[in-house]
C-alpha cells in the first residue's frame, strides 16, 4: 500500500510574532511494516534554520526558527510512506500468548533488552498518571487467565463503546482523569485512556500517532483534506512484542494505519510545538490532511 | 533550581539562626581541644594521641591567644561582608547573610589526600562514563545493571538530550563530592553533585579570606594552592569551543541575583574573566548563541551553566522557565555551543545510583570503585524498601530528585505517625525515594566564645575535567554542623564553613591564575567590552535611583531645618518648600492635596516620603531600588563599593529607628548618614571605576537624574513669584539643600535674588551641580557611547541633549526672571524648564530603546502545562 499525505498547519496572528523557535514531529517515522520513500517540509516565511534529527524515541524532529516578524506561520508537510503489508491480520484471532498474569510475570522475569527498556512505558509519564480509578476501570478487561492481547482488544471495545466521541469536549490539555469521569473525548484522549489502563495494570504501552485512511461514502468523491491525524496506543507483551489497537475506531491498526511517532504520550512526539516572542496572543490555527492512496 | 549548599547528610539548615555572626569574644579562651568520647575526631586517632599534621596549628593558635583570634575572626567577617560573601536563603536580595568562616581550617594532611584524591578522580571517571551511557547506548540497563526504572523515572532524565555529545573527552566537566569520615576512620561520599555544583567559589573566598587574617599561620603551614583547579576549569572552558575560531567566547550563566549563590556566581565570573550573564541576555539566531550586548550581538561559544538544566531551554525543556535561553538545546545538539554542565547531568544527581556504583564500576572498569559510598537502600526495590520501613531508626530518607520543598528526613526524628505517614508517602511513589544509612560525621575543632569545640564537618571536594582526566582541588569546602550531639536536628541550625588545608610536605610553587596563564588570559582580553545590555541597564538606573533618593534626602534635611528654625515659616513659604518636596520626590499628590495642613498631617506625609517602601519616589523605595539595580551587576563593583553599600543597607535599616519618636527632634541628622553614604559611592564610582562602558552608563543615569531634578527643583520654587521675604526663605533653602549658601554668600554679598540664585544653579559652569555642567556631561557621556554609524551625524539622543544644553545655555536670566504682565508667573522660566524636562524624557526613552533589551517573555506556541507536578 502507498500513500502519500499533505499536512498543513497555518497559524494566524492577531498581532505579529517577533521571534518563534519550534519543533515537529510531522514527518513519518520508519517502523517493520512501514517505509518512508520520502518526505519534505516546507515553511512560510522561510525560516533561518531547518535542522532535521531523530528523537529519544526514533522518531524524525525537525527543528525550525522564523527570526523576523511574521503574521502567519505555514508549515506544510508532504510524505510518501509503503505500507508492506507484514503488520498484521486485522481479524486475527488474539487468543493467543501470554496470559496476563504470565506477562506481568515475565515483566520483571525476563532480562532481554526489549523487555528491559519497555519497562520505560509502565512508569507514568507526563500526560499519563495510573490511578486506581484507571484500574478499576481496566479490570474487567484484564482477567488473569485471559491473554494479555485478548484483553487489550476488549478494552479497545469498551472504551469505543463506553465513550463517545466529541471534539469539543477535551482540549490538548484536559486531563486524563476527567475525560474518564465525563465519557468523552477523542483519540488522543482514547489512546491515553487505554494507556493509563494498561500502565495501572502493570502493562508497558505506548502512544502512537499518525494518520487514518478515510474512504468516502460509496459513490462519493472523497474531499481534500477531510483526513485528520490519528492517534491510538501499543501494548508490549514481554518476549512477544508491541501490538496496536485503536480504541477510537475499535479496530486492530492495519493497511489503513500510517504510523509518524510514538512515545510515552502525545507530550513526546506533540506535532508542533514551541515558544513565540510578543504577539500571538490571539492565534487561529486551522490543520489540514489529505491522506490518497497512490497504489494498492 | 536550588543547590542546597548547607543541606547535607547530617544538615538541616533551612533557616540559620540570627545570632550565627555575633563575634564571639573572649578573654581567657582554653585552647585545650578535647575530642567528645562518641566522636571519631580529626585532630585525635583512636588511641587518642594528637595527630602530628594538627600540632602545628593548634599550637601556634593557643600562642595568638584568645583575644587574637577572635579579633581574626572579626577581621575575616568583615572581609566578607565586605566582598558581599553571601548565601541567599530567601527570594529578598535584602535578606541574604553573610557567609559564616571558621578561623580554625579543617587539615588535612597529603598522605591521606593523594587516597582521596585518586578516588575522588575515579569517580569523576566513573560518572563520565555513567552519563555518556545514559544519554548513548544505555548499555546499563540492557545489561541489567541499572534497573530500568532507577533511570527512566528520574526527574533529571532529559529525554531530548539523547545522543548530544560534546565533540570529544569526558561529557561530565565539573563534579563536586560531600564526603563524611566514617567510623572506620575512611571519607564516605554522600552525595555528588553534578549538575552546576556549588560551593568552589566559596572555598576560595574562604581561602583568600583565610589567608589574609592569618597569613604567617597560613604560609608556614604549606598549604596546597587553590589557583590549579580554576586554571584547569578555565582551559578546559576554553577547549570545549565547538567553532573554529581565535578566540572562545565564554559566559557564566546565573539565574540572577535571586538565586542563593549568586555571590558565588559573580566571582567566579569575576575570577574566571568571564562575562556574567542571565538567560535574558542571551538568544538563539540563525543557529548560534549571541550576547546582547551594547554594541551588537556577540557570539558565545561555551556555557558555564549554573541554572538547572531543565529550566535551560523553554522551548524544549521547562516551558514556562524563563531563565534559560529559548532553542539553545538545539544550538548544543548540532554542536555549535557548548554548555557545562552538559544539559541532562542532573540524572547522575540521582542518590540511589550510589547503591549501583560497585556493580557500575566492575562493569566498566573490571573493578569496584576505591572510594565508598554510603550505604543507600532505594525504595523503588521492594527487598530495599522493607529494609526501610524496619530500619527507620537509622536512616536519612531523601527524594531522589532535588526539589528546594523537598528535604532529606532523619529517620530517628520521626514519631509513628509521622512515620506512619511517611511509609505511606512512600509507598504511593516508592521510585522516588532513597535512604542511606546514617553516617556519625567526625569533628574537629571549631572556634566559639568557650575555645575551641568539637564539631561535625561535612567536606565538599570539586573535580573538573582535564585534557586526559580530571583535577581535583585540593581541599574544598568545609562545612560545620552546630553542635556535638550525635544527632544533629533541624532545631540546631547554626552552621558555618571552614577553609580546608591539605598540607604539603614541602612549599609548594605559587600559581596564580592571573600570573602565569598569559595565553589562556588574552581569550578574553575583548570581552570586557561586551558589556551586556542588562548590566548597562542595571547601572544606568542604579546612577538614576541614587541621584532621586539624594535629592529627596537634600532637600527634606533642609524642610527639616526650616520647619523647625527659631523664625517661623510663613504658610506661603512653607507650602511652597513642601510642595517642592512632592514634586522633586514625585510622591504625588502629597502636598499638593489641600487637606494636609497642620503639622500634624504634615509630620505624617513627610514620614512617609522617607519610609514608607510601598509608595513610588519615597526615600527608602528609591535606595532599595537602587541596591536590587546593584545586585544585578554586582560583578562590575570593586570591594570599596560593596563596603559602601554594606554602610547604605545598615543605614536604611535604621533610618526606620531614627525616625520613630518622629519628627521632633532634629530629625535631619537622621538623614545625614544617608546622604554621606551616598556621596561617598558617588565619589568611587568616580575615582575608581575602569572608564568603559558600564561606566558611562551609570554617569549616564546619574547626571540625566541630576539635570532633572534640577528643573524640577526650580520649577517648584522659583516659577511663581513671591513676596521678597518668601522668595529669598524658599531659595536660601533650595541654596542650603545643595550646601550652596555659603557659596553664594561669599560671591554675591547681598541678600539672595532669584536672577543670581539662577545664575548659580542654571548657567554656572563652574559648579558642577548647575544645570548646564550636568546637561553637558551628559552630553559628552552619549558622545562616548558606541555608535552604529557616525557618518549620519548626531544620534537623536544626542540632539535632545544639545537641544536642551543649548537652550540653557543661551537663556537670558532678565528675561527669565521677569513676569508675564500683570501675573505673578515666570513664563519664560516655565517654558525653558518645561522643555528641558521634555528633552530629558525623551533621551531616556532614547537610549533605552536603543542600548537597553526590550525582549518581552515568551509563550508557548501551543498552551499547556502538563510538566508540572
Amino acid at each position: 500500500m502507498l500513500y502519500r499525505i499533505k499536512h498543513i498547519t497555518h497559524y494566524e496572528y492577531d498581532k505579529p510574532v517577533a521571534l518563534c523557535y519550534n519543533h515537529a514531529h510531522l514527518m513519518p517515522r520508519d517502523t517493520d511494516y512501514q517505509h518512508c520513500l520520502e518526505s519534505h517540509i516546507s515553511i512560510a516565511p522561510y525560516p533561518v534554520s531547518v535542522h532535521q534529527s531523530s528523537d529519544y524515541f526514533g522518531n524524525k524532529i525537525s527543528f525550525f526558527s522564523v527570526e523576523n516578524k511574521h503574521s502567519s506561520l505555514e508549515i506544510v508537510v508532504d510524505s510518501m510512506v509503503r505500507l508492506n503489508g507484514e503488520r498484521i491480520d486485522p481479524g486475527i484471532d488474539l487468543d493467543f500468548g501470554n496470559t496476563c498474569t504470565q506477562a506481568r510475570e515475565k515483566m520483571h522475569s525476563l532480562q532481554d533488552e526489549t523487555t528491559l527498556l519497555a519497562r520505560e512505558f509502565v512508569l507514568n509519564s507526563p500526560m499519563v498518571k495510573t490511578s486506581d480509578a484507571l484500574k478499576d476501570y481496566a479490570a474487567p478487561s484484564f482477567r488473569s487467565n485471559v491473554s494479555l492481547l485478548s484483553a487489550a482488544r476488549d478494552l479497545t471495545r469498551r472504551i469505543y463503546t463506553d465513550f463517545t466521541y466529541d471534539p469539543e469536549s477535551t482540549t490538548v490539555a484536559t486531563p486524563l482523569y476527567q475525560v474518564l469521569e465525563q465519557r468523552r473525548g477523542v483519540c488522543q484522549d482514547f489512546a491515553h485512556l487505554a494507556i493509563g489502563c494498561l500502565r495501572a495494570q502493570g502493562f508497558p504501552a505506548r502512544y502512537v500517532s499518525g494518520y487514518l485512511e478515510t474512504l468516502p461514502p460509496p459513490g462519493q468523491k472523497k474531499q481534500v483534506g477531510s483526513d485528520a491525524s490519528h492517534a491510538w496506543f501499543s501494548v508490549y507483551s514481554p518476549g512477544e512484542g508491541w501490538f496496536e489497537f485503536d480504541p477510537t475506531n475499535d479496530n486492530v491498526p492495519a493497511e489503513q494505519h500510517i504510523t509518524t511517532a510514538w512515545g510515552r504520550d502525545y507530550s513526546d512526539v506533540t506535532p508542533l510545538s514551541g515558544v513565540i516572542f510578543e504577539g500571538g496572543d490571539s492565534q487561529v490555527l486551522s490543520v489540514s490532511v489529505d491522506v490518497q492512496r497512490l497504489q494498492e | 533550581m536550588k543547590d542546597i549548599l548547607l543541606q547535607t547528610a547530617w544538615s538541616p539548615p533551612r533557616q540559620l539562626s540570627q545570632s550565627q555572626h555575633q563575634v564571639q569574644s573572649t578573654r581567657d579562651a582554653d585552647f585545650a581541644y578535647e575530642q567528645s568520647p562518641d566522636f571519631i575526631d580529626e585532630v585525635y586517632d583512636t588511641s587518642g594521641e594528637q595527630r602530628s599534621h594538627w600540632q602545628y596549628l593548634l599550637s601556634s593558635m593557643a600562642s595568638l591567644g584568645g583575644d587574637a583570634v577572635a579579633d581574626r575572626q572579626r577581621k575575616a567577617l568583615r572581609i566578607l561582608r565586605d566582598d558581599g560573601a553571601t548565601y541567599n536563603l530567601s527570594a529578598q536580595p535584602q535578606a541574604r547573610r553573610t557567609w559564616g568562616l571558621d578561623p580554625v581550617p579543617l587539615l588535612i594532611d597529603s598522605e591521606e589526600w593523594s587516597g582521596i584524591e585518586s578516588g575522588l578522580i575515579e569517580r569523576s571517571e566513573l560518572l563520565d562514563l555513567v552519563l555518556k551511557d545514559i544519554y548513548g547506548p544505555r548499555d546499563l540497563i540492557r545489561h541489567g545493571v541499572l534497573p530500568p526504572e532507577l533511570v527512566f523515572s528520574h526527574a533529571g532524565f532529559l529525554r531530548q538530550c539523547q545522543g548530544i555529545k560534546m565533540s570529544s573527552g569526558q561529557q561530565l566537566i565539573l563534579h563536586s563530592v560531600d564526603m563524611v569520615r566514617n567510623v572506620q576512620g575512611q571519607m564516605c561520599v554522600v552525595a555528588d553533585r553534578t549538575q552546576a555544583p556549588s560551593g568552589a567559589g566559596y572555598a576560595l573566598e574562604n581561602r583568600t579570606v583565610m589567608s589574609r587574617v592569618l597569613p604567617s599561620l597560613f604560609r608556614d603551614s604549606h598549604v596546597h594552592r587553590l589557583s590549579m583547579f580554576f586554571q584547569t576549569l578555565r582551559l578546559k572552558l576554553a577547549a570545549l569551543c565547538p567553532n573554529n575560531d581565535d578566540i572562545p567566547h565564554v559566559v557564566v550563566l546565573t539565574p540572577g541575583a535571586y538565586s542563593e549563590t549568586y555571590f558565588e556566581h559573580a566571582l567566579l565570573a569575576n575570577y574566571l574573566g568571564y562575562p556574567l550573564v542571565q538567560g535574558s541576555d542571551l538568544t538563539v539566531r540563525g543557529g548560534f548563541v549571541w550576547m546582547k550586548s551594547l554594541d551588537g550581538l556577540k557570539r558565545v561559544d561555551v556555557i558555564l551553566r549554573r541554572v538547572d538544566d531543565y529550566y535551560c531551554d523553554a522551548v524544549e525543556l521547562r516551558s514556562d522557565s524563563q531563565l534559560g535561553v529559548p532553542g539553545l538545546l538545539n544550538v548544543v545538539r548540532s554542536g555549535r555551543a557548548v554548555v557545562a554542565n552538559p544539559l541532562g547531568s542532573g540524572v547522575l544527581e540521582n542518590p540511589a545510583l550510589l547503591k549501583y556504583l560497585p556493580a557500575i564500576g566492575k562493569f566498566f572498569l573490571g573493578r569496584e570503585p576505591q572510594m565508598d559510598s554510603v550505604g543507600t537502600y532505594w525504595c523503588g526495590e521492594d527487598n530495599d524498601r522493607q529494609y526501610v520501613f524496619d530500619h527507620f531508626d537509622d536512616l536519612i530518607i531523601k527524594p531522589v530528585f532535588r526539589r528546594s520543598d523537598e528535604h532529606s528526613i532523619f529517620g530517628a526524628q520521626l514519631n509513628s505517625e509521622e512515620k506512619t505517614a511517611l511509609m505511606a508517602r512512600i509507598n504511593a511513589k516508592p521510585m522516588s525515594f532513597v535512604a542511606q544509612d546514617y553516617i556519625q560525621p567526625s569533628n574537629a575543632p571549631c572556634w566559639s566564645k568557650d575555645g575551641l569545640l568539637a564539631r561535625p564537618l561535612v567536606l565538599r571536594s570539586f573535580a573538573v575535567a582535564n585534557p586526559s582526566a580530571y583535577t581535583v582541588m585540593p581541599g574544598g569546602l568545609t562545612r560545620v554542623g552546630s553542635k556535638g550531639n550525635k544527632i544533629i536536628t533541624s532545631s540546631q541550625p547554626q552552621s558555618t564553613s571552614k577553609d580546608t588545608w591539605v598540607l604539603a610536605s614541602e612549599p609548594e610553587k605559587q600559581t596564580s591564575l592571573h600570573r602565569d596563564a598569559g595565553a589562556v588570559i588574552s581569550e578574553s582580553a575583548d570581552q570586557g567590552m561586551h558589556l551586556p545590555s542588562r548590566v548597562a541597564e542595571n547601572l544606568f538606573w542604579m546612577g538614576r535611583y541614587a541621584e532621586r533618593a539624594e535629592a529627596s534626602l537634600r532637600l527634606l534635611r533642609t524642610v527639616f531645618m526650616q520647619l523647625n528654625s527659631v523664625e517661623p515659616l510663613s504658610p506661603i513659604a512653607r507650602n511652597t518648600l513642601l510642595n517642592t518636596v512632592t514634586r522633586v520626590s514625585t510622591t504625588y499628590p502629597g502636598f499638593t492635596r489641600t487637606d494636609i495642613n497642620n503639622a500634624e498631617a504634615i509630620e505624617k506625609e513627610l514620614l512617609e516620603v522617607i519610609l514608607d517602601e510601598n509608595r513610588a519616589g519615597s526615600v527608602v523605595s528609591n535606595l532599595q531600588a537602587m541596591l536590587t539595580s546593584s545586585e544585578e551587576v554586582k560583578e562590575m563593583l570593586s570591594g570599596d563599593t560593596q563596603r559602601v553599600l554594606n554602610d547604605l543597607r545598615d543605614a536604611l535599616a535604621e533610618l526606620g529607628n531614627a525616625l520613630r519618636l518622629g519628627l521632633a527632634s532634629a530629625p535631619e541628622e537622621a538623614l545625614d548618614p544617608l546622604v554621606t553614604t551616598l556621596l561617598a559611592l558617588a565619589g568611587l564610582n568616580h575615582e575608581s571605576m575602569m572608564r568603559g562602558m558600564g561606566w558611562r552608563f551609570l554617569e549616564m543615569g546619574r547626571t540625566l537624574e541630576k539635570s532633572y531634578q534640577m528643573t524640577s527643583l526650580l520649577q517648584s520654587s522659583l516659577v511663581v513669584e513671591l513676596d521678597e521675604s518668601d522668595q529669598a526663605m524658599v531659595l536660601e533653602s533650595v541654596l542650603l539643600s545643595f550646601e550652596m549658601l555659603v557659596s553664594y554668600r561669599r560671591r554675591y554679598r547681598s541678600r539672595v535674588e532669584v536672577k543670581s540664585g539662577l545664575q548659580l544653579l542654571m548657567v554656572d559652569q563652574t559648579n558642577p551641580r548647575s544645570l548646564q555642567f550636568q546637561l553637558a556631561a551628559l552630553k559628552e557621556h552619549l558622545q562616548g557611547l558606541p555608535q552604529v554609524d557616525r557618518a549620519i551625524g548626531l544620534p537623536p539622543e544626542g540632539r535632545c541633549t544639545l537641544e536642551a544644553l543649548t537652550a540653557v545655555q543661551l537663556a537670558d536670566l532678565t528675561q527669565l526672571v521677569a513676569c508675564e504682565e500683570g501675573t505673578y508667573l515666570r513664563a519664560q522660566l516655565e517654558q525653558l524648564l518645561n522643555r528641558v524636562q521634555e528633552l530629558l524624557e525623551t533621551t531616556a526613552t532614547l537610549i533605552s530603546d536603543k542600548y537597553f533589551d526590550h525582549q518581552t517573555a515568551h509563550q508557548q506556541l501551543v498552551t499547556d502545562r502538563w510538566e508540572d507536578d
